[in-house]
């Protein structure tokens, strides 16, 4: 009662009134103005200075197209209303301004940011949908068709990203070919000495492989017999379960790759076994005579970071086995994937510590705020190990790291490397025996071991006992061939593997 | 501003009458009882005949027995139905069917008949076409599915609809494709036609013989026909002339004429198997390379499976049907329900004769209450698409097929990813470079 007088007199309760609603209405306006201004693409790019993904972005399918439609910055780097505008424009903003003041953007790493890990953070899969709603459009081709029917047949929380497929329908990528790269590893062709003989290896000790036909010529390293304990002891930092208990390893001596397996050295073995269609590609067996190889792939197995001396990747396990058939066949020695013992072995040269160089996970990690924020001291890591934090989210040529005690590169890091055992998280738990001798891993199993990490690692996954295994189904995600290659893994691009050679 | 008057008062308006739609909607709903609609369970309405509407013309692809069948069936569905238009990849055929409607007094134009093997390309881009009957041999209809939505029409395509699985995705994909595009789609499944079937079904899966725990499929038949090879065929007119017996044409009888069973046992167990593993062979055929008889066993998980099977040998006990038990009674699914003591439960009342008998069957042919269904759908935008449902069953027989071919276990997994694709690369008259052997299950013993 004592509120209905201030208003008395009635025409001041009408202003009032009036007054209310016209302030609501001006500060409505001016929010919906604001959040309008700044979506616009003017606004975005007075803070994402980035000329080159501008330039992208009108070059690609989202600009340059026959409708003469343009999607806007927003559209895609900002969920839908409805579906959490706000809160991610909220986030976004924040960060941007924070990035603004204190960096500086040509610092950045666009390459990094262009991978689809970082490209699933700034883009919605919510939007591609609002515009892109009809997943079958008349003129869908028949691997798109494919595709597409797997996609809405996956159960949703399965479901592969719109951008797994398309990821660079955004920002165009020249590099990025979108068919069967039916030219692959033909046209390089080495001016080189063609070897007429293998290397003969009568003592033990480190020797240069020659391959007959070819011009290609590695290094093996002579790794001698040893015990070694196998796995992380409990008390090693940032350590999984599946790494203990550690365990006692005896090895005859082998000889190692000193490098991972190169693009050079891979695409002799393309060249010479490449499969011409599908149908080609049966299961080899040890004893057959003509080895049949991978079949075309699908786009840029390099990903456009260049060939030569670089790791080759995106092979699959099946492929990797039968490069070493391959070997054997050519050189008359008997080549193979490394056991997994072999591996640790190889890579440990004799140390107990995480790693094979002086330093503890926690040092060197970067997850944890503190980290985030300072970054880590990783001075020592950097000479001897490419990871997520030196690789610019590529590959390295072997050249970039210094070699471990036995010699070898890259054990750790830049890609991880198949083993020849089947992946079991508690493969160590069920050895028994006081010394095992030359193990080889559980007889049977669905994914193989993959060790050492890889260029997109932390430094707590770089580590000497750190394990991983083959994802088969999720590597294979995005291949639209049914059924789906056997040669060519189209959702993986950090593993790939070195060799050994067994003593004769 | 008076402008923005009359849009607020069109808008009045529309919302008023918006209201009045949801309250008589509701109405109609609450009319209806409990009882779950042919709609809502996604069942064909059962029609007495097409509705009136614009007129809507058809083209046919294939004129052979089936496709010269369905192009009567259109016709008869109801009001302004028109056949315009034919192809069929051999004259004779396309002759036979003109001189067949010249005895209705309906004529189709000479300028709309199309021969060889891409006529139904030009059949397809005639623009007046509203609908399509497909009814080659099944190994071509993704192809001319694909056509025909990409032309815009309606469809109407018999079953098996593909007889590999490169055409059962391609199917699939169109299917979703004339979603998107709102053209209407109806299979010759005629079983889902049927009224008798459908108030079985809609029984059933109301409980009225508790949850489903087996079922069995079968069709035992006469052999059904061969051509003999005359002197000038050369070999693709000679297979496509033989169509029904060579499996890169026909699919094998499992698909042909078994698949009207297994999509039943699909639709009342309400999937798709998850493997089949069986056995077939061959003792009586003369020409092709297909089985006389097949014995499938399709698994539906948790213990629940179907025997499937299917035979054409004259002279043979001949029985055609389904049966779907479950955990209170069991069904034929086409008329009647028994408890599991066999005292019948319900039964389905067909009409009655000028003498009052009741009739063993309905009024209305299945074969053209199909059609009546397509041009309701089309007429009253009520959509339909069954495409997808009838790739999904001959997908299902396919595992079968390839299950006793190959003498192993295969799943639906496997079928639905599998590069299996049959027939010659190029379809074109003239010599065919290809092995018929019949297919072999297993090695052979070492002896």
């Amino acid at each position: 009662m004592r509120f209905s007088n201030i208003f008395k007199g009635g025409k001041t309760k009408y202003w009032l009134v009036a007054l209310g609603i016209f302030l609501c209405a001006i500060i409505l306006g001016s929010v919906n103005q604001i959040s309008n201004y700044t979506s616009s693409d003017k606004y975005c790019v007075s803070c994402h200075i980035h000329p080159v993904q501008d330039q992208n972005w009108r070059l690609s399918e989202h600009y340059n197209n026959k409708s003469g439609f343009v999607t806007h910055c927003v559209e895609c780097h900002l969920p839908p209303k409805g579906h959490g505008y706000l809160p991610a424009k909220l986030k976004h903003g924040i960060k941007d301004v924070y990035g603004k003041l204190f960096k500086d953007s040509a610092d950045f790493d666009w390459e990094a940011k262009k991978t689809l890990e970082n490209a699933k953070k700034y883009v919605y899969e919510q939007s591609c949908i609002r515009c892109h709603e009809n997943l079958f459009p008349v003129t869908l081709s028949v691997n798109g068709s494919n595709a597409h029917l797997q996609y809405v047949n996956t159960p949703q929380d399965q479901k592969p990203n719109c951008i797994n497929c398309h990821l660079n329908v955004g920002h165009y990528d020249k590099s990025n070919l979108h068919a069967h790269n039916t030219n692959f590893g033909v046209t390089e062709t080495l001016a080189k000495e063609v070897f007429t003989e293998p290397t003969k290896v009568e003592k033990f000790e480190n020797f240069v492989e020659k391959v007959p036909e070819t011009s290609l010529s590695f290094e093996m390293v002579a790794i001698p017999e040893g015990i070694f304990e196998m796995g992380s002891p409990e008390k090693e930092e940032l350590r999984k379960p599946d790494e203990g208990p550690v365990r006692k390893v005896h090895l005859s001596k082998f000889f190692m790759g000193k490098a991972e397996v190169s693009w050079e050295e891979y695409l002799e073995f393309f060249k010479a076994t490449a499969s011409q269609g599908r149908k080609e590609a049966i299961i080899n067996q040890p004893v057959t005579d003509a080895i049949t190889g991978p079949t075309p792939p699908w786009g840029a197995p390099d990903q456009g970071w260049g060939k030569g001396t670089r790791p080759a990747i995106t092979m699959s396990w099946k492929s990797a086995s039968t490069y070493c058939l391959w070997l054997s066949k050519k050189t008359g020695k008997k080549y193979r994937l490394p056991t997994e013992a072999e591996w640790e072995y190889a890579c440990r040269g004799g140390t107990k510590d995480p790693y094979f160089f002086p330093g503890s996970p926690k040092s060197f990690t970067s997850t944890g705020l503190f980290k985030k924020i300072f970054g880590a001291d990783t001075t020592v890591i950097n000479s001897f190990v490419a990871y997520k934090e030196n690789s610019q989210s590529k590959t390295r040529e072997p050249g970039s790291v210094k070699a471990n005690q036995f010699g070898l590169k890259n054990m750790l890091g830049n890609v991880a490397e198949f083993c020849s055992d089947y992946y079991a998280p508690t493969a160590y738990k069920t050895a028994s025996g006081d010394v095992l001798n030359n193990p080889a891993g559980p007889d049977s199993g669905q994914e193989h071991v993959i060790r050492g990490g890889s260029f997109k690692s932390d430094a707590k996954d770089v580590r000497s006992a750190a394990r991983d295994f083959t994802k088969t189904k999720a590597w294979l995600m995005t291949d639209p061939q049914m059924p789906k290659s056997v040669w060519w893994y189209s959702d993986s691009n950090d593993v790939g593997f070195r060799v050994v050679c067994e003593m004769q | 501003m008076e402008k923005k008057n009359i849009d607020r008062r069109k808008f009045l308006g529309a919302g008023v009458l918006a209201g009045a739609t949801v309250i008589g909607a509701g109405a109609l709903l609450a009319s209806c009882g409990k009882e779950a609609t042919n709609a809502s369970l996604g069942l064909p309405p059962i029609l007495k005949g097409a509705p009136k509407g614009r007129k809507l013309k058809a083209g046919l692809v294939g004129a052979g027995n089936r496709g010269t069948g369905a192009a009567i069936n259109f016709i008869s569905a109801g009001p302004d139905l028109e056949i315009i238009a034919v192809c069929d990849v051999f004259q004779d055929k396309i002759d036979a069917i003109r001189e067949r409607f010249k005895s209705f007094k309906l004529e189709i134009p000479e300028k709309n008949c199309f021969t060889g093997f891409d006529g139904y390309k030009k059949m397809m881009a005639i623009e007046e076409l509203d609908v399509v009957l497909l009814a080659t041999p099944p190994r071509f209809r993704p192809e001319h599915f694909l056509e025909a939505i990409q032309n815009k029409k309606h469809v109407f395509m018999e079953k098996p609809v593909a007889v590999d699985p490169v055409g059962i995705r391609s199917l699939i994909a169109t299917a979703k494709k004339a979603e998107a595009l709102g053209l209407c789609v109806v299979t010759g499944t005629q079983r889902r036609h049927q009224e008798d079937y459908i108030e079985t079904y809609k029984r059933v899966k109301g409980g009225a013989i508790g949850r489903l725990t087996s079922a069995k499929a079968f069709w035992n038949q006469d052999h059904v026909w061969f051509r003999t090879r005359e002197a000038d065929w050369d070999d693709m007119t000679y297979m496509v002339r033989n169509w029904n017996n060579f499996c890169w044409l026909c699919g094998d009888h499992i698909l042909d004429t078994h698949i009207h069973n297994i999509d039943v046992i699909n639709w009342f167990m309400g999937k798709t198997p998850i493997s089949a593993i069986g056995n077939g062979g061959r003792h009586r055929r003369v020409t092709g390379d297909q089985y006389d008889f097949f014995n499938i066993d399709f698994d539906y998980g948790n213990g629940v499976s179907s025997h499937s099977y299917c035979r054409e040998i004259d002279s043979c006990a001949n029985r055609t049907g389904e049966l779907v038990m479950g955990t209170e009674g069991y069904t034929n699914c086409v008329n009647t329900i028994w408890d599991l003591n066999g005292n019948v439960k319900w039964q389905f009342e067909y009409p009655k004769d000028e003498n009052g008998n009741a009739m063993s069957q309905l009024k209305i042919p299945a074969y053209v209450q199909e059609h009546m269904h397509l041009v309701h759908a089309i007429r009253k935008g009520e959509y339909v698409n069954q495409a997808e449902q009838t790739a999904l069953s001959t997908l299902t027989a396919i595992m079968g097929r390839t299950a006793a071919y190959t003498g192993q276990l295969v799943t639906w997994e496997e079928i639905m990813k599998s590069d299996m694709q049959l027939g010659p690369k190029e379809i074109k008259f003239g010599p065919v470079d290809m092995k018929f052997e019949v297919p072999i299950p297993g090695t052979p013993p070492n002896i």
